[in-house]
């Protein structure tokens, strides 16, 4: 669930819906609303089949997940598994060319998309009741048969689209190319985490025809992938249904994951950036931190919370409210599946240095290292995550709804309905275990620091003149 | 039509259009290495065809339900069972479009003021009060009108709806609390405008309503507007616009018509206001465009483009040919605009356009961010999808792709309480009726071919839109000058005080 909302995620490309993150109240007794039923069940080419009935609106989720991500990506290749997501919509044998958005648009559908991040591809479509077959016979066809309508001029064009939206997001991005160093420094050749879901211009550029071919045969088997179809369905039709558009789609035994040691940072990497979109400057502090499930991670979690979620938040109070020296501050915990990140922003009022901010930050740490955090600000942090995840249920797909949920908790932990299981995690988070993990996982020796501060000339004043 | 399900005005990357499929000379066919046995082709051959639909379910539209206390608080309701959640939210009529002259942002900085203390509460205390419950409250400012709302579990609703009485009905506005927001909206100015998009945005606004129209400035103001601003602005802001005949009590999820009133009663029954609905802003003068907005920003790797003019007021007659019109035109992904910017030329990674229909007459806007070497050339594609829409007139095939992918999306489009939410404030803030969702259906339905390609020539008329340009200077010089699409101007929305400054 959370690690829907934070993870590093680049899309194929649709609009989405605003969706403004609010939470509530904790569910205890019972959490009965977090029982989510499902059905799931393996075809024999391997391909995993997840149903779950949602009889709420007249529609239905087609969503699918292939087991592959950047992480999986070859050395010089950054960037890849995002580029080949873009391709899974430029055709199959028997879908025309670039008609799959299209053809879906025009039928109703919403929440459709696909993204990409280190650990997995997904791709998605709700659609009106009466459309579930079409939704099928795509998914099924790109997944059988892309490469028999794959041409060198879809890889041009696509790679000049991948590149734009890397422009968007990274190069004329606010902080954007400072984000990117950072990254970088966290995560330092060879490891497949370096290049960043999106990878860089000289990867992408690098791709060929014979890289999209080696990936789709090695990684988009039907045995590395998992159909949901969720919402207002027929049971036993729609099994007969997949059962006819995938059960004879050709398959190898599901291919095996890459191991990577993880990195350790033994001293602090220090990034000084001239930052030449932003006109506010920036102090970021990123610290490695335990894997999507892992002890600590939902400890860090919940001190990202106390930190900074919320006007009364350790950090807002001391930097937005009573010091008046910073304008926001953000601290996440971005679960993933090799190795997490805790990231902690805070964005400078003009003219503060963030070497300022940098020591305002630390006492706030260090008190943290020291006293760890108060049990009430734990419950407090426990009843957001409760309620965020029941308000994640409500859409049945699109980017963390219903299905994606149902997704993600198979792809991590093999069992779709862990909702309930997963908020148990933080039960057992106290302010010591925050205090420890302050304390050895978020030390000051090991994180990497950035500055990206715009030059003097671009900086606003402090306080703007007076107009005559 | 998505306009109304969410409350942000951004221009989205979505379209919808013709059928441009970039050229491919060949596609060879190489099955995948199977371990097993592939199926003879022609058990396979079920594939070559697309799927019939099966029989279409109804379409289910949200409904909404209203009332109106004695004081003139609206309660607008749409309940939704399934999970225990409600969305709870005060709406208010008023909005930037209400900022006095020379006083832009005033709105937006008022009601940041109601979470900075209210009832007995300061800052920490009330946000902790909220965080007791779960909740983050949130805020949406824009020129129709604001809110701020809750979601929270059902057996909450009381005690948020406490919580958000004191923030509407009791707000402290406390000098120390005012001092140190004002000055936070003032940092946020600063990161705005260093946001390419965000700076094109504004000086959109200016160039389509002129900046002394009411719709001709973004929420957040200018640096020397908001610096202008006093607690007294502040106070008399709040007192003039903000009170029960100009609010609404919007309750969507788990919760009754019933239900919502009593809580109205409860919570609001005793709030007394002299604030009165603010008339709709005046029709903008429309102007042929006279010049090139370019604002400079040397070395930036993409240029933002902007199009657009000021368009119709929500309820105008028109208003679903030209959304079926813009839709084709620049709305769904597969839109003409997009497929040839996009996905045919590869300029960029999204091109879209949007109608927002506000209570006065709004924008139609239509967005790109483009490769920087190619400003010109998408300048030029993206005008010609203007034009081609009188040279090319919209097809049979692709208004019937618009009209049935508008309709059949709404179901989908409202799964969320706080999605239904933000709809319900719409309707209020626009003044529309209740079965809006049902008369938007009939108008896209309805709307023929020839209504759809007037409102196409009519409203997309190259002449009337205004264009903005944000990146490096000199690149745009040089590649758009050539296009004769008028004298370019360099416009700087400044940190500096002084709202924008032409250059030479």
């Amino acid at each position: 669930m959370k690690a829907l909302v934070a993870a590093a995620l680049v899309l194929f490309g649709l609009p989405a819906l605003a969706q403004s993150p609010q939470e509530a109240k904790p569910l205890e007794p019972g959490r009965e609303a977090l029982a989510i039923p499902y059905e799931k069940y393996t075809l024999p080419n391997g391909l995993e089949v997840i149903l779950s009935v949602d009889r709420k609106l007249p529609v239905v989720s087609v969503n699918v997940w292939y087991h592959v991500g950047a992480y999986h990506e070859q050395p010089g290749r950054t960037g890849f598994a995002h580029l080949f997501e873009h391709m899974m919509f430029q055709g199959s044998r028997n879908v025309a060319d670039d008609v799959h958005i299209s053809m879906l648009e025009q039928l109703g559908a919403t929440d459709l998309n696909g993204t990409t991040s280190f650990d997995r591809t997904n791709y998605f479509e709700t659609v009106p009741t009466h459309h579930l077959e079409t939704a099928l016979w795509l998914e099924s066809d790109r997944m059988g048969f892309l490469l028999d309508a794959m041409t060198p001029e879809k890889l041009a064009t696509q790679k000049e689209v991948v590149k734009n939206e890397r422009r968007q997001g990274t190069e004329a991005a606010p902080y954007g190319l400072a984000r990117e160093a950072a990254w970088h420094a966290l995560f330092p050749l060879p490891h497949p985490y370096h290049g960043d879901v999106i990878g860089s211009m000289k990867d992408l550029d690098a791709a060929t025809l014979d890289d999209v071919k080696d990936f789709f045969r090695k990684w988009y088997a039907p045995s590395n992938a998992t159909l949901a179809v969720v919402g207002d369905f027929d049971v036993a039709k729609t099994k007969a249904l997949i059962e006819k558009y995938f059960g004879s789609l050709p398959s190898h035994p599901k291919p095996t994951r890459p191991t990577v040691a993880p990195v350790k940072l033994t001293k602090p990497v220090v990034i000084r950036h001239e930052e030449r979109i932003a006109q506010l400057p920036l102090l970021s502090m990123q610290w490695l931190t335990p894997a999507y499930f892992e002890q600590g991670d939902a400890t860090a979690d919940v001190l990202a919370t106390a930190l900074g979620t919320g006007k009364a938040s350790r950090l807002y109070r001391r930097l937005v409210l009573d010091k008046q020296l910073a304008q926001s501050v953000d601290v996440t915990q971005q679960s993933q599946g090799a190795q997490s990140v805790f990231t902690l922003n805070v964005v400078a009022r003009p003219g503060v240095s963030t070497d300022t901010i940098q020591k305002e930050v630390d006492a706030v740490l260090d008190d943290v290292r020291k006293n760890g955090i108060t049990a009430e600000e734990i419950q407090r942090a426990r009843t957001r995550f409760d309620t965020r995840t029941l308000a994640g249920l409500q859409s049945i797909g699109g980017f963390g709804g219903k299905a994606d949920v149902l997704q993600s908790y198979n792809h991590f932990v093999g069992e779709p309905s862990y909702v309930a299981q997963d908020l148990t995690r933080y039960e057992t988070v106290t302010p010591e275990a925050v205090k420890q993990f302050a304390k050895e996982t978020l030390s000051p020796d090991s994180r990497v620091i950035l500055h990206a501060v715009p030059p003097a000339r671009k900086q606003a004043p402090v306080e703007p003149k007076e107009r005559r | 039509m998505r306009r109304l399900i969410t409350t942000l005005v951004t221009v989205s990357l979505a379209g919808c259009a013709s059928q441009q499929k970039p050229a491919s000379s060949e596609t060879p066919a190489t099955p995948p290495q199977a371990t097993q046995p592939t199926a003879p082709a022609d058990a396979e051959s079920f594939r070559a065809t697309k799927p019939e639909p099966g029989k279409p379910p109804e379409l289910v539209l949200p409904s909404f339900q209203k009332a109106t206390l004695d004081n003139g608080l609206t309660v607008l309701v749409s309940t939704r069972r399934e999970l225990p959640l409600v969305f709870a939210g005060l709406t208010f009529a008023a909005g930037s479009a209400q900022d006095p002259a020379g006083k832009q942002g005033l709105a937006d900085l008022t009601y940041r003021m109601l979470l900075e203390g209210a009832g007995s509460r300061d800052t920490v205390a009330l946000d902790n009060a909220f965080g007791d419950l779960g909740v983050s409250p949130f805020q949406d400012v824009a020129a129709d009108g604001a809110q701020v709302g809750v979601r929270v579990l059902t057996r909450n609703v009381d005690a948020a709806l406490g919580l958000l009485s004191d923030v509407t009905l009791r707000p402290t506005f406390a000098p120390k609390a005012f001092e140190r927001r004002k000055k936070q909206q003032l940092a946020d100015l600063v990161r705005r405008l260093g946001q390419p998009t965000a700076l094109g945005q504004i000086v959109f606004l200016s160039a389509a309503f002129g900046s002394a129209h009411p719709y001709g400035h973004s929420a957040a103001g200018m640096p020397d507007t908001v610096q202008a601003l006093s607690l007294e602005d502040v106070q008399g802001f709040y007192k003039k616009h903000v009170g029960p005949a100009a609010a609404a009590l919007v309750m969507t999820g788990d919760v009754t018509l019933d239900e919502a009133v009593a809580f109205a009663k409860k919570h609001f029954g005793t709030w007394k206001s002299q604030a009165t609905l603010p008339a709709a802003p005046p029709t903008p003068k429309l102007t042929n465009r006279e010049q090139v907005n370019v604002v400079p920003k040397p070395g930036l790797d993409q240029t933002v483009v902007i199009m657009g003019r000021p368009a119709i007021a929500a309820g105008n007659p028109d208003e679903f040919s030209l959304e079926l019109a813009t839709t084709v035109f620049g709305g769904f992904f597969g839109s003409r605009l997009n497929m040839n910017l996009r996905e045919d030329k590869g300029y960029s990674y999204g091109a879209g356009a949007s109608l927002d229909p506000r209570l006065g007459v709004g924008p139609l806007t239509s967005y790109a961010s483009v490769r920087s070497d190619v400003t010109g050339p998408a300048v030029k594609e993206a005008m010609g999808e203007v034009s081609g829409l009188k040279s090319r007139p919209i097809t049979e095939k692709e208004l019937e792709a618009a009209r049935e992918g508008l309709i059949r999306a709404f179901p989908g489009a409202f799964e969320s309480v706080e999605g239904l939410g933000s709809s319900a404030s719409q309707l209020f803030r626009k003044r529309r009726p209740m079965d809006e969702f049902n008369r938007t259906v009939e108008g896209l339905r309805t709307a023929t071919a020839a209504d759809v390609q007037r409102a196409a020539e009519k409203y997309l008329d190259p002449a009337t839109l205004q264009i903005v340009l944000v990146g490096d200077p000199l690149l745009i010089q040089e590649q758009v000058s050539p296009l004769n699409l008028g004298k370019l101007v360099p416009v700087e929305p400044d940190t500096q005080p002084g709202v924008t400054r032409a250059g030479p």
